[in-house]
């Protein structure tokens, strides 16, 4: 069993209550608020709009472009979680950022105006070009703005960024490397993956229904996430609030195709048994599950799959919601979102909705929360992400 | 515990091809998308090669991580050119998951049916992270062996066209599980490796 890692930050910027406080974003949540809808692309001029959930800036934001996004939000966030911490700048920590696709609209924008120009030769490509648009770039930038002195880690695990980035900085912890991490996931809505999820015919155009009967894809949302991480001993030692404690993570790969789950969810199984097992439990000591849940008909169904094939008969007593139907899917930032749910829920003893949820599939037969809030004393909960490359990663979260 | 190293391989994209014909059979027969697939899968087929490592593996003893650099902008940019220049039509639904660099690394995991972890850490320069986050999960028992190392291009696209990357990787265990199984040991990872 891992000695003590504990969360004493969190701080949120989604699609639901954007720039507000933390309880206010729980209890919208919770109260079931659909923040997806029609949205036009971020870039590029095209006659048709997309389901999507988007973070709205307010009338003192709009100066910010939309390539500026993806660096406003996830600067607002973790501000918000070191604010929340109780840090200022210039911590001996380190940072962990999942991502999938980094700052896109600024390789977009960048792209755009050389396709427009029509000539190589007008070509900008200096290297401050080249870096603003690195995967790490994020990551570099909010380390030195922060002075966050400690390991610096870009992760890009396809969907599970969010979640494995939490995860290797809990590590980095337990490994006794540093005292405070802190992990985080950022992505924004794009023209370059909504037109790339339509091809692959993995956008809903109706409603995002996880684990219903006719759900019938995903919508795609954006947002940046971070969680302060600390030894226990560091956090007890400064009287820190804690949200809670990792007791556990494990990442698996399903090794089987590069776009598709494995059909029995023997990667995400792997993920789930191994983390209970890091975490020093007994399967029947879970209490709520945060599903990946992201309204594909070969997601939710692996997804169900592989819960039953670790808890057995014991799975139809465990709630399982998606964060993801009332948010969407944003890429980097879901894992930390949906692992910041299991600690409100941890917390407050609420369990947010599975939203849109109608006709009961036959092969998803668990407890998906539906349309309506539960309240449940949750004790340990697991967060559980999948993604592109047969990603699969699970991490357990326990009552501090 | 103490991390060594019991394999090692590098390779170009210009010996590549030579490598995967060698791999045999299933491997000869993947149809890769991309060079920097191609490398990933060469350079980590040497290296289970060089461990002594059979292949698939089919369990999740072996776990990847890999760091890699910039090379990946270049393919995003060719997918968006697609889409620039012929709207919708122009929009590859085969080339776009190789927008995520995590894709060439379960292109390996797949081609050897490697289970365990598969973590994919950005880099401007150097992978140095992914190495040492590789040592933490041996010593911390999350993963009893590790393929680690780094895929990187050796410069921006030139007239040359996709041939400038090149990949280099270490296959790293425990001490103890290293002599147990007969493996020959390079050496420890030491701090000026990582």
């Amino acid at each position: 069993m891992n000695s003590g890692v504990v969360i004493t930050g969190v701080g949120i910027v989604s699609p639901i209550c954007p720039f507000d406080n933390m309880d206010l974003f729980w209890n919208t949540l919770c109260s079931g608020k659909d923040a997806v809808r029609r949205t036009s692309l971020p870039l590029l001029d095209f006659d048709r709009k997309w389901l999507a959930a988007s973070v709205d800036l307010n009338d003192s934001q709009r100066k910010i472009t939309p390539e500026n996004k993806l660096m406003f939000i996830a600067d607002k966030a973790l501000r918000m979680t070191m604010d929340d911490a109780g840090f200022s700048e210039g911590l001996d920590a380190g940072l962990s950022v999942g991502t999938v696709l980094g700052n896109i609209l600024y390789k977009e924008k960048k792209l755009i105006k050389v396709n427009e120009q029509k000539s190589k030769t007008e070509k900008e490509d200096d290297g401050r070009d080249i870096e603003k648009s690195s995967l790490s770039y994020v990551t570099e930038y909010l380390a030195a703005k922060y002075m966050l002195g400690g390991p610096k880690l870009t992760v890009s695990t396809a969907c599970a960024s969010g979640t494995d980035a939490l995860g290797i900085a809990a590590r980095k912890i337990w490994a006794g490397e540093t005292d405070i991490m802190v992990a985080g996931g950022v992505d924004v809505l794009s023209d370059f993956a909504i037109f790339g999820f339509d091809a692959l015919q993995a956008l809903t155009d109706e409603k995002v229904r996880p684990f219903d009967r006719n759900r019938s894809g995903l919508a795609l949302g954006e947002g940046a996430a971070f969680v302060v991480l600390e030894s226990e001993a560091h956090a007890l030692g400064r009287g820190a609030r804690l949200y809670g404690k990792v007791l556990g993570y494990a990442s698996r790969s399903d090794a089987t195709h590069l776009t598709s789950p494995h059909r029995e969810g023997r990667g995400l199984a792997d993920a789930i048994k191994q983390a209970v097992l890091e975490a020093g439990l007994n399967t029947d000591q879970i209490g709520y599950i945060n599903a990946h849940g992201t309204g594909t008909v070969y997601n939710d169904l692996m997804e169900t799959k592989a819960i039953k094939r670790v808890f057995g008969r014991a799975a139809y007593d465990i709630p399982v919601s998606s964060t993801k139907s009332m948010l969407g899917h944003s890429f980097g930032a879901a894992g930390i979102i949906e692992a910041v749910c299991c600690l409100y829920s941890i917390k407050t003893g609420i369990i947010h909705p599975t939203i849109n949820f109608q006709e009961r599939d036959p092969e998803c037969d668990l407890n998906y929360v539906p349309n309506a809030a539960m309240e449940r004393d949750v004790n340990v909960a697991m967060s559980l992400s999948a993604g592109f490359g047969g990603q699969n990663s699970a991490v357990v979260l326990k009552k501090a | 515990m103490k991390t060594v190293i019991t394999g090692r391989s590098a390779i170009t994209a210009m010996n590549m091809d030579e490598v995967i014909f060698k791999l045999g059979e299933p491997i000869r027969h993947i149809r890769f998308v991309h060079d920097l697939g191609k490398v990933a899968v060469a350079g980590i087929g040497l290296l289970m090669n060089d461990a002594a490592i059979r292949f698939p593996v089919k369990n999740s003893d072996i776990s990847i991580y890999i760091g890699i650099d910039d090379a990946i902008e270049e393919i995003k940019e060719r997918y968006f050119n697609g889409i620039l220049d012929e709207g919708i039509l122009g929009v590859s639904p085969l080339f776009f998951p190789y927008t995520s660099p995590n894709a060439f690394v379960s292109q390996a995991a797949i081609a050897f049916d490697i289970r365990g972890e598969s973590i994919v850490m950005p880099c401007r320069s150097s992978y140095r992270n992914a190495v040492q986050y590789a040592d933490v999960c041996i010593r911390g028992g999350y993963t009893k062996m590790a393929v680690t190392g780094g895929l990187i291009s050796e410069g921006r696209k030139t007239d040359a066209g996709e041939n400038n990357y090149k990949a280099e990787f270490f296959f790293l265990e425990d001490r103890e599980d290293a002599v147990k199984r007969g493996a020959r040991i390079y050496q420890e990872l030491s701090g000026r490796l990582v």
